[in-house]
């Protein structure tokens, strides 16, 4: 799945899988992600008004990666919402340089991080006049970096996403089962919003 | 004339070095349009986000095409408003 502004790049991607994954663009920000059973992903659509939406774009952020963070912990799994101001020293302290292109190839405010600072949670939303859509995915194994690399023409970067992201079987050191996190997180999202 | 910019709530919190993307614009130059319509699409901290015109009028002049960055306060197109 591509980021809205990375919409030029479908027809390349989609010669590129050869029918390996279905592709699809979203209509928020950020970079690819490639979806499937080691991802849970979350869309939230809020009203005008909403108290999630009235301190601007990060403290919906916050919200989200908070929430997020939680449901982790109710898994035994040691993650943190990233706040904006440790974002240089986390960056710097990885010791692999970003891979932008790629959603979990990069850091931003409130995205979920193990205690090293890699991430397994991304964060994205739309904001439209009629209401705003709140967008996350959770790294719950391990995807397969190699083929996102391929679709995206960048094969040789599979190994650095790999070493910027955890999932939360390795750090749990067991599977988790992506219904029950959905689980987790739909009580805690209904709990923060109603 | 007018400016056309990102709202300024947008940029609440964000770094001030930090750049929004014109992602798509949804008008063209010469257009007509009406106070508060979506004129384009950006992109800023991983949120795709509209920009609406301030008032009715023409666009004058597209000033930031798409796929380039802005910064904050910096407009992306001239709207000529109508009496």
């Amino acid at each position: 799945m591509l980021g809205c502004s990375q919409r030029l790049q479908r027809e390349a991607a989609q010669q590129r899988l050869k029918g390996r994954a279905e592709l699809l663009v979203r209509e928020s920000g950020g970079g690819a992600v490639l979806t499937g059973p080691w991802l849970v992903a979350v869309s939230v659509v809020l009203p005008p008004g909403h108290p999630w939406l009235a301190g601007g774009l990060l403290e919906s952020y916050r919200q989200l990666g908070q929430l997020h963070g939680a449901a982790l912990a109710a898994f035994g799994i040691a993650a943190r919402a990233l706040a904006p101001q440790e974002l240089p020293r986390v960056q710097q302290a990885i010791g692999v340089r970003p891979v932008d292109w790629a959603c979990f190839g990069s850091l931003s405010p409130w995205e979920v991080v193990s205690a090293d600072g890699r991430k397994l949670v991304g964060l994205a939303q739309r904001r439209r006049q009629s209401g705003v859509l709140l967008v996350a995915g959770t790294l719950l194994d391990v995807p397969d970096w190699p083929l996102l690399c391929d679709a995206l023409g960048q094969s040789q970067e599979a190994q650095l996403l790999r070493q910027r992201t955890v999932s939360g079987a390795e750090l749990a050191q067991r599977q988790i089962p992506p219904e029950q996190f959905a689980e987790v997180l739909t009580q805690g999202l209904e709990h923060a919003l109603t | 004339m007018t400016g056309v910019t990102l709202g300024t709530e947008a940029w609440k919190d964000i770094d001030p070095a930090t750049e929004a993307l014109l992602d798509k614009w949804l008008v063209a130059q010469g257009d007509t349009v009406r106070a508060g319509q979506a004129l384009a699409n950006a992109v800023l901290v991983k949120s795709n986000l509209e920009i609406v015109a301030p008032s009715a009028g023409r666009i004058a002049q597209i000033l930031v095409p798409a796929g380039q960055t802005f910064a904050r306060g910096k407009p992306v197109a001239l709207l000529q408003e109508v009496a």
